[in-house]
């Protein structure tokens, strides 16, 4: 059935959207980049007990030319965040966003004149984790959720899935 | 049968403006004298206010014209020979009745190595019309102890008092265009609403965002100092060897270093004042995240602190599982120091990094049994720890400690002897004695010149006097030198924890007086007394006599010092860390001048920072 019954043995078909949302949801590399506490997880994760290199994420990338992937582990100044403004910007697209901890969610502990209440207000984010600090399973488990994400992404222009998932594509029941 | 006991009443606060506490303007007076302070007394006469201890502490009130002279006397002295300037804070007493004193007062902690001993210096600042309010100024210190530099920088950016005659009185971590001084008890804690609504109309929302500064596109300033005849090169904030969001601003010429400016703030997340608008036990949550590669001691060094002002009494089991805690956190820290250290220095030294995390995560599994957390732990709390060892932990920890002096041994195979290793870290950030102790350096950095001072072997705390253990000292004063030190330390905590684990005591592992320590879970449900006390320290807390103290304990990276000025309230009106990484940093400019650029990352790893607890 299809085209493959005529092709032959070794060629699959598949769409170019796939193919590309596969290879990089396998190879997201991560910014080395940590701000504060979450950063000790962060490495943690990279380590050989949570090996994040089962998710082809274990390349930390000191160039953000050379990053996917932004993981903001940790509190965001004032001083700060013009800084990470401009690293996001550095970053080539497609590039994703996990603010890990509450700090980089929403503030955390820290409501004051320092901290930034969530580095959502600077950059977009793909993906809360919450916890102080989250363990690196957290960490891990945000990375699957980013790769549900990757995989509904096309690549004409860039554009993005505008279209909500619904809650159990990306949790499913039962977790 | 009559009640024959009369109630105790207790009055409680909650709004500090709704229950001045009367206390003199000068805090109180301290008493009795000592050796030292009589010979200070001689000296000086009728020029200081007073003198005595306060809390076991020295303390002397001087003169704001007085400062510098008493200074230099404290230094040069042949019987006082206080060689090192600890700490410099000062407190804005606006809200305190003042009673005509001075508004700012700036607080100095001297520190005579050789003697052992400690001396808390008091002095006004002078107050000087300036536009619509008074600027605050004080005899800057730099020319007598080198380290006052950065301390003084900190009590102006953060306080707003100057320092007359400091060579560089910038601001060292808020923006330069910051709007004020944050500690002032005007300035606002700040932060945001949390908007408790679902429609973005709703006018809760318009504070979002508001408190990020506008951002100026302009060109950063060139440190003072620096030439633009040679090359002037910028590491960090992002940088993958400044462990963390450290910026140095590094002039060159050619490979040579010819001076670094190093630029703080960029984790400046104001522990200070946010200690100071919570009460005294919530802050201790706080205290994991300034350096979160050493919890445990800052828990412990921040409790000790409270609980000497509060004349509390720890019982044994609680001091001994401090002591576990402590050195198991020391041993973590090191670690990490290690890892990321060899990684700095070979760039590509992935595998020491995996080995030596493997141990850490034994740590942390341990500190997961105790408390449930890896990292922000929490475990150690006023007047004891959060709750007690749990029964298989002893027997993991003794495990653990079987396996550890072996890996320690592998890492020293790994790289101590290497040649490349050595080529890169002997010679290279040579800091000598003098210079450590002027720069007022701590920890490792100080033993590792030759200094052989240990807080705690000469000031011993929770109970550490009763452990034997060797102090060890380099006097090579380099990278080498702090390098096999550390190693070293390592063992020596390894010996501490054996010690302390052969030796764990039964009985309780918090302090019984409950209004200051929370009664145990099942107490509750048995004891009205208990739920009264567990409702009261939740609300409310427990006050702390009004007065002042600071308490500094041996973390990993050197002396963590805590600092708290109190008004009798349920918060500290005042609330001032002195972090080791922050005062030891200020070291890499003298001890990277005229070294290779590649070496100033060798001399971060070697300082051991961590930026959360150099910007707090």
């Amino acid at each position: 059935m299809g085209i493959e019954e005529k092709v032959p043995d070794g060629i699959l078909t598949t769409t170019l959207d796939s193919v590309i949302n596969w290879g990089r949801a396998n190879s997201t590399w991560p910014l080395l980049f940590g701000l504060a506490c979450c950063a000790m997880e962060m490495i943690a994760t990279g380590t050989a007990r949570h090996d994040i290199a089962r998710y082809g994420s274990e390349l930390f990338r000191a160039s953000p030319r050379q990053a996917d992937l932004m993981i903001v582990s940790g509190r965001v100044s004032n001083k700060m965040a013009p800084v990470i403004k401009r690293i996001y910007d550095q970053m080539l697209a497609p590039k994703w966003v996990i603010a890990m901890g509450i700090c980089a969610s929403a503030g955390g502990p820290f409501n004051n004149y320092a901290i930034i209440q969530g580095v959502d207000k600077i950059i977009p984010v793909d993906v809360y984790v919450p916890g102080c600090p989250p363990r690196p399973e957290s960490l891990l488990y945000a990375m699957d959720m980013l790769r549900a994400k990757q995989g509904r992404e096309t690549i004409g222009a860039g554009r993005k899935v505008e279209e909500p998932l619904a809650v159990e594509e990306i949790m499913p029941l039962g977790v | 049968m009559p009640l024959d006991v009369a109630p105790v009443f207790r009055s409680y606060e909650t709004q500090r403006t709704l229950n001045p506490p009367g206390i003199p303007a000068l805090a109180p007076l301290p008493e009795g004298e000592t050796e030292d302070l009589q010979r200070i007394a001689g000296r000086f006469r009728d020029d200081f206010l007073a003198a005595g201890l306060h809390h076991g502490n020295q303390v002397v009130y001087a003169r704001p014209e007085q400062l510098k002279a008493l200074a230099t006397f404290l230094r040069d002295d042949s019987q006082l020979q206080f060689e090192t300037l600890i700490d410099v804070t000062g407190v804005d007493r606006s809200e305190l009745p003042l009673d005509g004193g001075a508004r700012f007062q700036t607080i100095y902690q001297f520190r005579s190595y050789s003697r052992n001993q400690h001396l808390t210096v008091v002095t006004d600042c002078r107050s000087e019309a300036e536009g619509n309010g008074t600027s605050p100024h004080v005899d800057s210190l730099t020319s007598i102890y080198r380290g006052a530099e950065w301390p003084e920088r900190e009590v102006f950016d953060l306080m707003g008092i100057r320092f007359d005659g400091h060579p560089d009185p910038r601001r060292i971590l808020m923006p330069k265009n910051w709007p004020n001084h944050p500690l002032q008890k005007q300035a606002p804690l700040g932060g945001e609403e949390v908007p408790f609504t679902f429609t973005w109309d709703d006018p809760e929302f318009d504070t979002l965002g508001t408190q990020i500064l506008a951002a100026e596109s302009a060109a950063p300033d060139l440190p003072p100092g620096m030439s633009r005849q040679n090359m002037v090169i910028n590491m960090g904030p992002h940088h993958p060897s400044t462990h963390g969001v450290l910026r140095l601003v590094v002039e060159l010429d050619g490979e040579r270093v010819v001076s670094i400016d190093p630029d703080l703030g960029f984790l400046h997340s104001g522990f200070e004042k946010t200690g100071e608008n919570k009460r005294y036990k919530d802050f201790v949550y706080y205290t994991d995240r300034m350096d979160y590669l050493s919890s445990m001691s800052n828990n412990l060094g921040y409790c000790l602190t409270v609980e000497q002002m509060l004349g509390l009494e720890i019982p044994e089991r609680a001091q001994v599982i401090r002591v576990i805690m402590a050195e198991m956190q020391r041993i973590a820290s090191h670690l990490f120091w290690l890892a990321t250290h060899v990684l700095d220095v070979s760039g590509t030294g992935m595998s020491l990094l995996m080995y030596a995390t493997r141990e850490r995560e034994r740590i942390l599994d341990l500190f997961e049994m105790a408390c449930g957390a890896r990292l922000t732990v929490s475990y150690i709390r006023i007047g004891g720890v959060w709750q007690d060892l749990p029964d298989a932990f002893v027997a993991e920890l003794k495990d653990f400690l079987r396996l550890m002096p072996q890996k320690i041994s592998e890492y020293e195979a790994m790289v101590t002897e290497a040649p490349l290793w050595q080529e890169r870290l002997k010679g290279v950030g040579f800091v000598s004695a003098e210079d450590a102790l002027a720069m007022g350096l701590t920890g490792p950095m100080l033993r590792g010149s030759g200094v052989d001072w240990d807080l705690r072997r000469d000031r011993p705390y929770s109970g550490y006097e009763g452990y034997t253990f060797e102090v060890p000292t380099r006097d090579s004063g380099d990278c080498y030198g702090r390098f096999t030190l550390r190693l070293e330390e390592m063992r020596q905590s390894v010996r501490i924890l054996e010690q302390a684990v052969d030796n764990l005591p039964s009985g309780l592992y918090k302090s019984n007086n409950r209004k200051v320590a929370l009664p145990p879970r099942a107490e509750l449900d048995v004891s009205m007394e208990a739920l009264i006390h567990h409702f009261k320290l939740m609300t409310e807390g427990f006050h702390v006599e009004p007065g002042f103290f600071y308490h500094g304990i041996e973390s990993s990276k050197g002396e963590l010092g805590f600092f708290i000025y109190s008004d009798g309230s349920a918060k500290p009106y005042r609330l001032h860390v002195r972090g080791p990484s922050f005062n030891n940093l200020y070291a890499i400019d003298h001890i990277s001048r005229g070294e290779m650029l590649s070496d100033v990352v060798t001399n971060i790893g070697s300082i051991d920072i961590v930026l959360g607890e150099v910007d707090r």
